[in-house]
């Protein structure tokens, strides 16, 4: 019997002025990246609070990837150090939960790195395709 | 500085320091204080006949001449070249305002009677639509560094000090000549002294490569001794910057390249200088007349203060930071204040003329433009919810929020619309214009249709 | 031989607040009265026999609430090692004015410690009673790191399915103090259902407690379903310390890290994206 092969859904919140623009520019140079990609654009990483993130994995994200700008080249001086304390400390607490802190994800990508950008979101679908539906992990 | 000083729309306030600073872009309230001169500016024609009729004729150190010579308690600045080209009395030498006692002859031999030691300080009220800091920087002080023996020879000097013997308005008249006043047959030039140093300072100075190079062709010029410079790298990245170190190694002087690791103060005077030559692969060691230090330069003692006053940030070195450091290197996180020369970083003249022309142009664009263009995206505060716990005031890198009343208060004139606050609030008290959580909830509902 | 009886803790808190009762406008403490213990604001001429201290109740909001009504009021509070704590953290977010504020801390009896697995029982402004040694640790908090991920998912899904959304947990918090509740926000938590799959309602508690949590074990003892959040926060708490170096409570002058830049509260561990 074939198996429908699993296309995980990946919701990508994107900075505005790096990852935003480095998605752009991967496209315009015609390099390809996963459909399964599905953009938000945000004006700073520093926006993505953990109830955004929960809320994504509720509505039935398999896998979330958090993107912004380099450490001192964030666009609003340091809205990604908060970005880079908050992040890791909820994949932790994923962990901790029982769910697995894989499927969430800190990128940061620039403006620039088009190439970058496919190469991360390729990487990460892979991944979150071998863990699997979140539905499964967390079906009653 | 001529020029500045006679412009009719540039009021130079001198002996002045800023006390306090208020308001926002467009509206900023500048407090002053200014200290007294004791010399009245309108009649003072910067004659130098108080300086002539001073009797303190010991003096204090020159602090122009970087302590290689003294002044008297009254002097014209900068050896007498100033602008405003006025005298100007220090109260902590002259003997009068110290210790109450003076014939005050100065007073006698002003032809205008321009000394006043009357005159009280006075604290002035500025409203300013914008700011440019340009406080400049500190040099390395050497003697942290205890293997360089600073303080032990007076024929250890730091390049601002030789600067001076080489001025002719300089202690020396521009001739070089070692603390015994003749000239040296041998000088050595030490690079990257603070600088380049996990001891001292990691990053590198910029400028002293260059004026190393100088002051070696300046030797070489007026003495014809022999130099040495100890140096790790050669930085010319400026234009012409190159053809002149082929010019200078052209000249004859000697480069070693290690760095100057050691002067020991011989029993003779001499110094000795330690080091390892890396090309050879060899330590040495050379004995010179006079050591050249080209120490670091360092942001301000004061800098702390500074940046508390005018809401700066300070970069990991400590040198204020610009917003941005490719695109935007002479604004500021706050609007309307902006960076003009070293002290947001080490630079030569060309650079900080660039530097502070674009900054004076910043200032006057908002002057002109009368207005100021605000992101769409900013933030609003929904005061019914906010519980003043001030983590958005913490979090805001523009200091665009403060607490009055209790409640988060935001400026959006300042308020860029990055949405760190909002992401912050733990009562969901600040809303992101454009860019609410409903607004992205709906985007993730939309997005995850895809199937 | 003549040897005073030494009082016993409830006795020797009841003088000090008796004292102290001269110089400030109350004393928070708990109160017996003929329908149970509550918290109650102690003036001079109270009856001071009927100030209990068990069982433990937070009582920063209600510090929180005086300081709040009455700007000039001078209070004094009995309190343990977690209470001195929890103020500490509310201070550095305005709740409390710290200099309005007299700690008459009690330390907990070896047994109290150990039922908390309480790392800390007894406050710096320490007035009545002795230091013990801290509780041993949770032993499903010790061996954490070994269950495996299958096990954790097990557990916590059986855990939060017993939630019923009372709310005790949040509402007993001595931390919390927003008026409106981001779990009670429709955005994130849907109104009128109970345990979603995704459990969005104990993750967000978790991530706000975690500069705040202060391991008083309030939430645990409070919660109907009897689920070990504790558990949860003990781990929050462990990830704190260990990636931001910070402890809740342990120091009012250290900023909320997770508020701050790099610069002000750097990070410890190489999370991997230091570039």
């Amino acid at each position: 019997m074939a198996v429908e092969e699993f296309e995980p859904r990946i919701v990508a919140f994107m900075c505005n002025w790096c990852t935003y623009a480095g998605a752009d520019n991967a496209g315009v140079a015609r390099l390809e990246s996963p459909a399964n990609i599905l953009p938000i654009r945000v004006m700073c990483s520093g926006r993505i609070s953990p109830e955004l993130v929960l809320r994504t994995f509720r509505e039935g994200a398999d896998g979330v990837l958090v993107m912004g700008c380099h450490l001192g080249d964030c666009h609003y001086s340091s809205g990604n150090h908060r970005t880079i304390k908050r992040i890791p400390l909820l994949k932790s607490l994923l962990g901790f939960a029982g769910i697995n802190p894989e499927r969430l994800q800190l990128e940061w990508v620039s403006a620039a790195e088009g190439p970058r950008f496919t190469q991360v979101t390729k990487a990460f679908v892979e991944r979150v395709r071998t863990l699997g539906p979140l539905s499964e992990e967390v079906a009653a | 500085m001529m020029d500045a000083g006679r412009h009719p729309n540039i009021t130079l306030m001198t002996y002045s320091e800023v006390e306090e600073v208020s308001g926002y872009i467009g509206q900023f309230k500048v407090k002053v204080r200014q200290r007294p001169r004791y010399v009245d500016m309108d009649l003072c024609t910067g004659c130098g006949a108080c300086v002539e009729a001073c009797v303190f004729k010991k003096g204090v150190p020159n602090e122009f001449d970087e302590g290689l010579s003294r002044r008297k308690g009254v002097y014209i600045p900068m050896n007498g070249q100033g602008v405003p080209m006025k005298a100007v009395i220090d109260e902590d030498a002259c003997l009068f305002l110290h210790r109450g006692k003076c014939v005050k002859k100065c007073m006698d031999a002003c032809p205008t009677n321009a000394i006043d030691f009357d005159q009280k300080e006075r604290l002035v009220d500025l409203e300013v639509g914008s700011i440019v800091v340009a406080t400049g920087f500190d040099k390395f002080d050497a003697a942290r560094l205890s293997a360089y023996s600073w303080g032990k020879s007076p024929n250890i000097i730091d390049g601002l000090q030789f600067e001076r013997l080489s001025s002719a308005t300089g202690p020396t008249k521009g001739e070089i000549l070692t603390a015994e006043g003749i000239k040296p047959s041998r000088v050595a030039i030490i690079h990257c002294v603070g600088s380049r140093d996990e001891n001292a300072n990691r990053y590198c100075s910029r400028v002293c490569c260059m004026y190393a190079l100088k002051h070696a062709h300046l030797v070489r010029d007026k003495t014809g001794a022999e130099v040495f410079e100890f140096y790790m790298d050669i930085r010319a990245f400026g234009k012409g910057y190159e053809e002149f170190y082929e010019r200078v190694q052209e000249e004859g002087v000697y480069f070693v390249r290690g760095r100057g690791a050691e002067i020991v103060v011989l029993e003779n005077g001499k110094l000795q200088i330690k080091a390892e030559d890396t090309t050879l692969g060899i330590p040495v060691a050379i004995d010179v007349d006079m050591a050249i230090l080209a120490t670091a330069m360092e942001p301000q003692t004061d800098a702390d203060h500074v940046a508390a006053l005018f809401g700066l940030s300070r970069s990991a070195d400590g040198f204020f930071q610009e917003a941005h450091p490719k695109l935007r290197p002479f604004h500021t996180n706050t609007d309307g204040v902006f960076l003009a020369g070293t002290c947001q970083s080490p630079k030569d003249v060309p650079d900080t003329v660039a530097h502070a022309n674009a900054a004076a142009a910043e200032a006057l664009v908002i002057l002109d433009r009368g207005e100021v263009l605000i992101s769409p995206t900013t933030a609003m505060v929904v005061e019914e919810r906010c519980v003043g716990c001030g983590d958005c005031v913490l979090v805001c890198p523009y200091s665009a929020i403060s607490l009055l009343n209790s409640k988060a208060h935001l400026n959006s004139a300042l308020c860029k619309g990055c949405g760190t606050c909002v992401a912050t609030c733990p009562s969901g008290a600040i809303e992101a214009l454009h860019f609410t959580d409903q607004q992205i909830v709906a985007e993730i509902e939309g997005v995850l249709a895809w199937q | 031989m003549n040897e005073q009886p030494v009082p016993s803790i409830i006795e020797a808190i009841r003088q000090t607040v008796a004292e102290r009762l001269q110089e400030l406008d109350g004393v928070v403490a708990l109160r017996r009265s003929s329908e149970g213990v509550a918290p109650h604001v102690f003036q001079q001429g109270d009856d001071l026999s009927e100030l209990e201290i068990v069982p433990r109740y937070p009582l920063t909001t209600v510090v929180s609430r005086l300081h709040k009504s009455f700007p000039e009021i001078r209070l004094g509070i009995v309190a343990r090692g977690c209470d001195e704590r929890a103020f500490v953290e509310m201070a550095k977010r305005n709740q409390i004015d710290p200099d309005r504020l007299f700690i008459l801390g009690i330390a907990c009896t070896a047994e109290e410690a150990e039922e908390c697995h309480c790392a800390a029982p007894f406050p710096k402004h320490l007035v009545v009673g002795k230091p013990v040694a801290p509780g041993s640790p949770n032993p499903v908090v010790a061996e954490y790191d070994n269950t495996p991920l299958a096990k954790r998912n097990a557990f916590w899904r059986r855990q939060f399915a017993k939630c019923i959304k009372c709310y005790g947990c949040r509402n007993i918090c001595p931390e919390c103090f927003c008026e409106d509740c981001a779990m009670e926000d429709p955005a994130w938590v849907e109104p009128g259902l109970l345990a979603p799959p995704f459990p969005v309602f104990h993750l967000i508690r978790a991530m706000h407690m975690a500069s705040r949590c202060v391991a008083c074990r309030q939430c645990d003892l409070t919660c109907p379903a009897h689920i070990p959040l504790t558990v949860l926060y003990d781990l929050m708490r462990r990830d704190m310390e260990a990636t931001l170096g910070y402890i809740p409570g342990e120091d009012i002058k250290a900023p909320p890290p997770l508020s701050v830049t790099l610069n002000e509260a750097p990070l410890l561990v190489n999370t991997g994206h230091m570039d």
